[in-house]
C-alpha cells in the first residue's frame, strides 16, 4: 500500500518561505497554467470550428482557403435547421431513451463491478477474462446477429429496442470495478463486522465515493444515446421512435444529396446546448470529491 | 474459503449484466465463430440458397491477403505509439486541473467540450489543418493554394513546410498526423476518467505529505500515481483494446483511401480490412480476420494484466 | 489470470468447433422466406423471379415502403406526387423513409433482407442491386414490363400494367439500358433521375482570347498548352472524378473495363495503360489536375478570382453546376461567365458521357400485390412527364424521359439557361443535347471495387515520376480487385 511511503512526521515550520522557493512556486505555477491553457486551446479548436462552420455559408464552406470566421455571419443556419429538422419530437425520444438507458445501465453496472470488486465467488477471475475478452471483438460484426435477434424477438420499432441491446458495457463495468478498488477493503471489512448488509454498504459508502466515476459513466453513456446513429436507423426508423442523430443527418442534405454542412453543423449545436448545461452541473459534483462527501476512509 | 451464501448473492448482482450479455454478445461471438468457419460465407447469399461448406479457408486467405501484413503493422505501430503518449498527457492534464484555483473552473469546462463537438466538425478541423491544396508537390511546378494551419505556423517559425498527408507524402508523415489525432480523439476521456479517479484518492494522504513538506515530484510519484494506479491500467487496457479497433480516425483524416490519393490503403488498418469484406457481404472472411485480431488483442491484454498485476496497488 | 485466459480459450475453442459444426449441417438460414429464389416461366417465354397475378392489381390496400436519400425540398415534390398517385390508387400507402446517403441506403438494406424487413421499393445504383441480387431479392421488371394487363383506376381510367411502346421509347435509351447491366440480360431497375459529366469552362477568358472549346481529347492538349502560354501560373484543367475519367476512356476507345459476367476484371490492357501515359504527361506539364490530387474541390480552382491560381476548364457532375458558378463580387457582378460543353471525345462522332445518378428497384416480398403496387408507383415516378419535370428543376438532375423537353414548365426553366443565375438550366439543356451518348458500366458484387481501384490507379499514375512503373500498378489494381 502507498501509506507506507508516507511517513507521519512532525509538522515544520511552513510559516517562512525562502524568496528562492518563492521563486520556484511561482514558476511551477507559470508552468502548469501554460500547460493547461495550450492543452485547452487545442482541445478547444474542434469546438470552435463547430460553431463558425455553422455560421457560413455553403460556398464559404467549400472554400479552399478555410477562412477563420465567416465572411458573411448567417444565423439563418440555425432558424433552417430548426425549421427543417422536426426537432422537437426527434429531442424527446433521445432524452426518454438517453435517461432510461443511463439510469438502467448505472443500476446494472454497480452490481455487477461490485460483484467483481468485492465479493467472493468462484470463477471470478475467469468471467472477468471472459468479459474483457468480448471487448475484442470488433462490434461491427454484432450488428447482423443482433438485427436478427430484436427482429425475432418482435422488438423493431420500440423504445426496448433502443435502450435493451445496450444497457450492459463491459467497458463501464471495468472502469467502475477499478473505482471500488480503490476504496480500502477495510471500509468493506468494517461494515461486515457492524453487521451491514452489502446493499446497505454498496448504496451508503461505495456509490458516494465512486459518484466522480459514476457521473463520467453518466456522461459518456448519456453521450452515447445522442450520438448512436446506425443501430436507431436499422431498428427503429419510424417516427415515433426516431433519435435526434437520424433527423441531424438526414434532414440537411442540398438538392444534389450533398450534405449541407453548415446548416447540420447549427443543428448539432442547437441539440449540443441542453446536454452541455447538464454537464456544466454535473462537473460540480465530479470535482466534488471525497473530502466533501463526509466519509472519512 | 467462501461459503456457498455469498456465491449465491454473487450471482444474483451479476445476473442482469449476464443474461444480457449472453443474448446480446456472447451469441453474436458465437455466430462469428460459425461465419468463420464456413468457407466464403456471405448472408445474402445464404438468403439466395447458396451452401458452404466447413473449412479454414477464410483463415487462409486473410493471411494471404498480400497488405495483410501491412494492415497489422499499422495497427501494432499506431497503437503503440498513441496509447502511451495519451495516456500521459491525460495524467498530467488531469492531476494539473486538478491541482490550480484559479481557473479551475473554465479550465475544466473547456475539457469537457469535446464531448458536446460533433465528430464530423472534428473532421473538418484536422482537414483544414494538415491538407495542402495544390499540386506538383516538391517540383519545379509546384502549386500551393493553402498550405494549411499546421505549415504556416511551421513556416513562420522558420521551418521547411511538410507534406503530411497529400500525394507524395511519406508514411513518416501520415503515421505523426496520425497519432496527433488519435491522441487528440482519446485525450477527453482519459482526462475525465483519471479526474474522476484522482477525486477518489483520500485527501488525508495529501494532508499527510503537506505537513511533511514532501516536494511535488515525490507527490506526485508516490502518492497520485500509485493511489490512481487501477484507473491508469484501466485507461492503457482499455485504450489497447480500443487502438487494435483503430479504423474511424484513419477515415477522419484520409477518407475510405485509408491512405494518401497516390497510396491508398497504405493506412488500413485489421478493423478497416474488417469493413471492406463486410461491404461486399464477405462475412465469413470478416469474421476470420476478427478473430485473428481478437487473438492478438487476448495476447497483449494477457502480458498487459500481467504487468499492471505487479505495479497496481489496490 | 494467465490460466484462466488459457482455460477461456479452451472454452472457446470448443465453443467454435461445436456451432461450426452445426453451421456445416445447417448453413441456410431460412429466416427471410418471402425472398424467393425461384424463377418461374411467364408467358411471353421471359424467365423471371417474379410471376404476374391473374388480372394484376386487385385493388386491395397495401402499403408499401420507399427508401431514398431526397432532402427535405425534393421530399415536398415527392410527396406532392405522392398524392397525385393516391388519387389514382387510393389503396397504396406510399411511405417514404430518408436513408442518409447512398452507402447508407445499401448497408441498410443488405442487413433487412436476411430478416425479410427489407422496404418494397429504393434508390440503387447498380453495384447496389448486384449485391442485393446475391439474396435474389430484386425483383426482375420483364414479366411487368411486358404485361398487358388492363387496370381500372379509381378516377375511372386504365391502364396497361405494363410499359407502353411509347412509353419504353421515350426513356433516354443510356438510361433505360442501366436496367439490364446486370449480366443476364433482364430488367432489374428503372431510372429515377440522372446526372453525368460535362465541361465546365470560364467563357469570358475564352471570348477574349479566342480559344474554341475542345470536342476531342487531342483539342484540349493543344488548347492546354496554348492556356499555358498565357497564363503560365495556371492550370488550365481540372478533374473532379478520377475513376469516371478512367472509365469514360475505356468507353470512348472501346477498350474493355469490366465485365458482368466471366472474367470481372479486364481493364489492365494495351490501350488502357496507354491513355494513363498520355494523361501523366498532361499532369506532370502542369496541364491538369483531379480533386484527390488537389486536395479540395477543382471547383474551387474554377471559380478562383484575381491573382489565385486557377483553373479555366473544370470537368464535373451536371448536377453541381451552382458550385461551378463564380461568387458576386463587390460591384454586383459575377467576374465571368460560365459556358458548358460535352466532355471531350476521342471520337466526337461517336461521344460516350458518363450516366450517374439513382435508380428504382422493387423489392420480392410475399404479398405479390405489394409488388404490384410498387411497380404501379416505380413506373408513375419514372414515366409522369410532370414529375420528371418538376423533380429535375427542383434537384439539378436531368429528367430520364425525353418528351419531359416539350413540358411548357421545363422549356421555359431550359430557356432560361445563361452562365450566370440559371445555370443548372444550362446545365440541364447541355445534358439533353447529348441524349445519344450516355452509357453505363456492368454491375456485378464487386463493381464499386473495380471503380475505386481504378480511380486509385489514375491517381497513383499521373503523380507516378517514373513511366516504367505504371504497368506494375496496373497489375496491383487488378490484385487487389480479385482478392
Amino acid at each position: 500500500m502507498a501509506e507506507k511511503n508516507i511517513t507521519i512526521m512532525h509538522a515544520k515550520d511552513m510559516g517562512k518561505e525562502t524568496s528562492r522557493q518563492k521563486i520556484v512556486k511561482l514558476a511551477v505555477k507559470f508552468f502548469v497554467y501554460a500547460f493547461l491553457i495550450l492543452m485547452a486551446l487545442i482541445v478547444l479548436f474542434p469546438f470552435y470550428w463547430m460553431i463558425i462552420s455553422s455560421l457560413k455559408t455553403l460556398d464559404e464552406y467549400r472554400l479552399s482557403v478555410p477562412t477563420f470566421w465567416p465572411q458573411k455571419v448567417m444565423f439563418s443556419n440555425y432558424a433552417e435547421a430548426f425549421t427543417t429538422g422536426n426537432l422537437g419530437r426527434l429531442f424527446l425520444n433521445t432524452m426518454y431513451v438517453g435517461v432510461v438507458s443511463t439510469l438502467l445501465s448505472l443500476v446494472i453496472t454497480v452490481l455487477c463491478a461490485f460483484a467483481f470488486a468485492r465479493l467472493e465467488f468462484k470463477g471470478k477471475d475467469t468471467l472477468f477474462a471472459a468479459l474483457l475478452a468480448t471487448m475484442m471483438i470488433p462490434g461491427e460484426l454484432f450488428t447482423i446477429t443482433n438485427y436478427s435477434t430484436v427482429t425475432q424477438l418482435g422488438w423493431m420499432n420500440t423504445f426496448t429496442v433502443l435502450i435493451v441491446p445496450f444497457l450492459v458495457s463491459v467497458f463501464y463495468i471495468y472502469l467502475l470495478r477499478q473505482n471500488f478498488l480503490q476504496i480500502p477493503n477495510e471500509l468493506y471489512l468494517a461494515a461486515k463486522v457492524d453487521g451491514t448488509s452489502d446493499l446497505k454498504y454498496l448504496w451508503k459508502v461505495m456509490v458516494p465515493l465512486a459518484l466522480p466515476t459514476l457521473i463520467s459513466i453518466t456522461i459518456l453513456k448519456m453521450m452515447g444515446a445522442w450520438n448512436s446513429y446506425i443501430w436507431p436507423r436499422l431498428v427503429a426508423n419510424d417516427e415515433a421512435h426516431s433519435l435526434i442523430t437520424n433527423g441531424l443527418r438526414n434532414a440537411f442534405t442540398d438538392t444534389t444529396g450533398d450534405v449541407n454542412y453548415p446548416v447540420q453543423m447549427a443543428a448539432v449545436a442547437i441539440v449540443s446546448a441542453p446536454l452541455f448545461l447538464v454537464f456544466l452541473f454535473l462537473r460540480k459534483y465530479i470535482m466534488a470529491g471525497v473530502s466533501r462527501s463526509g466519509i472519512k476512509g | 474459503m467462501v461459503d456457498s451464501k455469498h456465491q449465491w448473492k454473487a450471482w444474483i448482482y451479476l445476473s442482469p449484466a449476464i443474461v444480457l450479455l449472453l443474448v446480446f454478445t456472447v451469441w453474436p461471438i458465437i455466430n462469428t465463430v460459425r461465419m468463420s468457419f464456413l468457407e466464403n460465407y456471405s448472408g445474402l447469399e445464404a438468403v439466395g440458397g447458396a451452401t458452404f461448406e466447413f473449412g479454414i479457408g477464410n483463415f487462409q486467405k486473410v493471411i494471404e491477403y498480400k497488405r495483410f501484413i501491412n494492415c497489422l503493422k499499422n495497427t501494432i505501430l499506431l497503437c503503440v505509439l498513441t496509447v502511451p503518449v495519451s495516456t500521459i498527457l491525460a495524467l498530467l492534464i488531469a492531476v494539473a486541473l486538478n491541482s490550480i484555483k484559479g481557473l479551475q473552473k473554465v479550465l475544466q469546462t473547456i475539457f469537457f467540450l469535446p464531448y458536446v463537438t460533433n465528430s464530423i466538425a472534428i473532421g473538418m478541423v484536422f482537414a483544414a489543418m494538415f491538407n495542402i491544396v495544390g499540386s506538383f508537390y516538391g517540383t519545379q511546378n509546384e502549386i500551393v493554394v493553402t498550405a494549411g494551419i499546421i505549415n504556416n505556423v511551421l513556416e513562420f517559425l522558420g521551418f521547411e513546410r511538410v507534406n503530411w498527408i497529400n500525394a507524395g507524402s511519406s508514411y513518416e508523415a501520415n503515421i505523426i498526423v496520425m497519432t496527433v489525432y488519435i491522441v487528440w480523439n482519446a485525450l477527453p476521456f482519459k482526462i475525465l476518467v483519471l479526474l474522476g479517479g484522482l477525486q477518489s484518492i483520500n485527501k488525508q494522504y495529501y494532508d499527510a505529505a503537506k505537513v511533511d513538506g514532501t516536494p511535488r515530484r515525490r507527490v506526485f510519484t508516490k502518492i497520485t500515481v500509485p493511489l490512481l494506479s487501477p484507473m491508469l491500467a484501466y485507461v492503457v487496457i482499455t485504450g489497447f483494446i480500443g487502438g487494435f479497433k483503430e479504423y474511424s480516425s484513419i477515415v477522419g483524416i484520409f477518407g475510405e483511401n485509408m491512405g494518401p490519393v497516390d497510396d491508398v490503403g497504405r493506412l488500413n488498418t485489421m478493423v478497416g480490412f474488417i469493413y471492406d469484406a463486410l461491404e461486399t457481404n464477405k462475412q465469413g472472411r470478416a469474421s476470420a480476420a476478427a478473430l485473428i485480431l481478437f487473438g492478438i488483442i487476448l495476447v497483449v491484454t494477457m502480458i498487459n494484466m500481467q504487468v499492471s498485476k505487479k505495479r497496481v496497488h489496490y | 489470470m494467465k490460466k484462466r485466459i488459457i482455460s477461456l480459450l479452451l472454452a472457446l475453442a470448443m465453443m467454435l468447433s461445436l456451432a461450426a459444426c452445426t453451421g456445416g449441417e445447417t448453413p441456410v438460414e431460412t429466416t427471410g422466406s418471402n425472398v424467393s429464389g425461384e424463377t418461374t416461366p411467364v408467358e411471353s417465354g421471359v424467365k423471371t423471379n417474379f410471376t404476374v397475378p391473374e388480372g394484376g392489381y386487385d385493388g386491395s390496400a397495401v402499403t408499401i415502403t420507399f427508401y431514398n436519400t431526397m432532402g427535405a425540398s425534393l421530399q415536398a415534390v415527392l410527396t406532392t406526387y405522392i398524392e397525385e398517385f393516391n388519387k389514382l390508387y387510393p389503396n397504396i400507402t406510399v411511405v417514404t423513409e430518408q436513408i442518409g446517403n447512398y452507402d447508407d441506403v445499401r448497408s441498410q438494406i443488405s442487413t433487412e433482407i436476411p430478416e425479410g424487413n427489407q422496404p418494397n421499393l429504393a434508390y440503387c445504383y447498380p453495384d447496389h442491386v448486384a449485391l442485393y441480387n446475391l439474396a435474389k431479392a430484386v425483383t426482375q421488371l420483364d414479366s411487368l414490363i411486358e404485361s398487358d394487363i388492363e387496370i381500372t383506376r379509381a378516377d375511372g381510367t386504365t391502364e396497361i400494367l405494363g410499359l407502353t411502346d411509347e412509353q419504353k421509347a421515350d426513356f433516354i435509351e443510356g438510361y433505360y439500358n442501366e436496367g439490364k447491366q446486370f449480366g443476364d440480360g433482364l430488367m432489374y431497375t428503372l431510372p429515377m433521375s440522372k446526372s453525368t459529366e460535362v465541361l465546365y469552362y470560364n467563357k469570358t477568358f475564352f471570348d477574349a482570347n479566342n480559344l474554341t472549346v475542345p470536342t476531342t481529347w487531342d483539342e484540349m492538349e493543344a488548347l492546354c498548352k496554348q492556356i499555358k502560354t498565357i497564363d503560365p501560373a495556371a492550370i488550365p484543367l481540372g478533374y473532379d472524378s478520377e475513376a469516371n475519367w478512367f472509365i469514360t476512356m475505356c468507353e470512348q476507345y472501346g477498350s474493355p473495363y469490366t465485365s458482368a459476367s466471366g472474367d470481372h476484371y479486364l481493364f489492365h490492357n494495351d490501350t488502357n495503360v496507354e491513355f494513363v501515359k498520355k494523361f501523366r504527361t498532361w499532369y506532370q506539364n502542369g496541364y491538369m489536375t483531379t480533386q484527390n490530387i488537389h486536395g479540395g474541390y477543382t471547383s474551387g480552382l474554377f471559380t478562383a478570382e484575381g491573382n489565385d491560381i486557377k483553373s479555366y476548364m473544370s470537368i464535373g457532375s451536371s448536377a453541381g453546376a451552382t458550385h461551378q458558378l463564380p461568387g458576386v463580387g463587390d460591384n454586383g457582378q459575377r467576374p465571368f461567365e460560365v459556358g458548358i460543353a460535352t466532355i471531350p471525345q476521342v471520337d466526337a462522332s461517336n461521344p460516350k458521357v458518363i450516366s450517374q445518378g439513382p435508380s428504382l428497384c422493387i423489392f420480392q416480398k410475399s404479398n405479390p400485390q405489394e409488388v404490384i403496387a410498387s411497380w404501379l408507383f416505380a413506373k408513375y415516378l419514372t414515366t409522369t412527364v410532370e414529375f420528371q419535370a418538376e423533380f429535375s428543376m427542383a434537384s439539378g438532375y436531368v429528367p430520364v424521359l425525353k418528351s419531359v423537353s416539350e413540358n411548357p414548365l421545363y422549356q421555359d426553366f431550359i430557356n432560361s439557361a445563361d452562365g450566370g443565375n440559371f445555370i443548372a438550366a444550362l446545365s440541364a439543356k447541355v445534358c439533353l443535347e447529348q441524349e445519344n451518348a450516355y452509357y453505363t458500366s456492368p454491375a456485378f458484387n464487386g463493381s464499386s471495387k473495380a471503380r475505386d481501384e481504378v480511380g486509385a490507379l489514375m491517381t497513383k499514375c499521373l503523380t507516378e515520376t517514373d513511366e516504367s512503373k505504371i504497368e506494375g500498378y496496373f497489375e496491383d489494381a487488378i490484385d487487389e480487385c480479385e482478392y
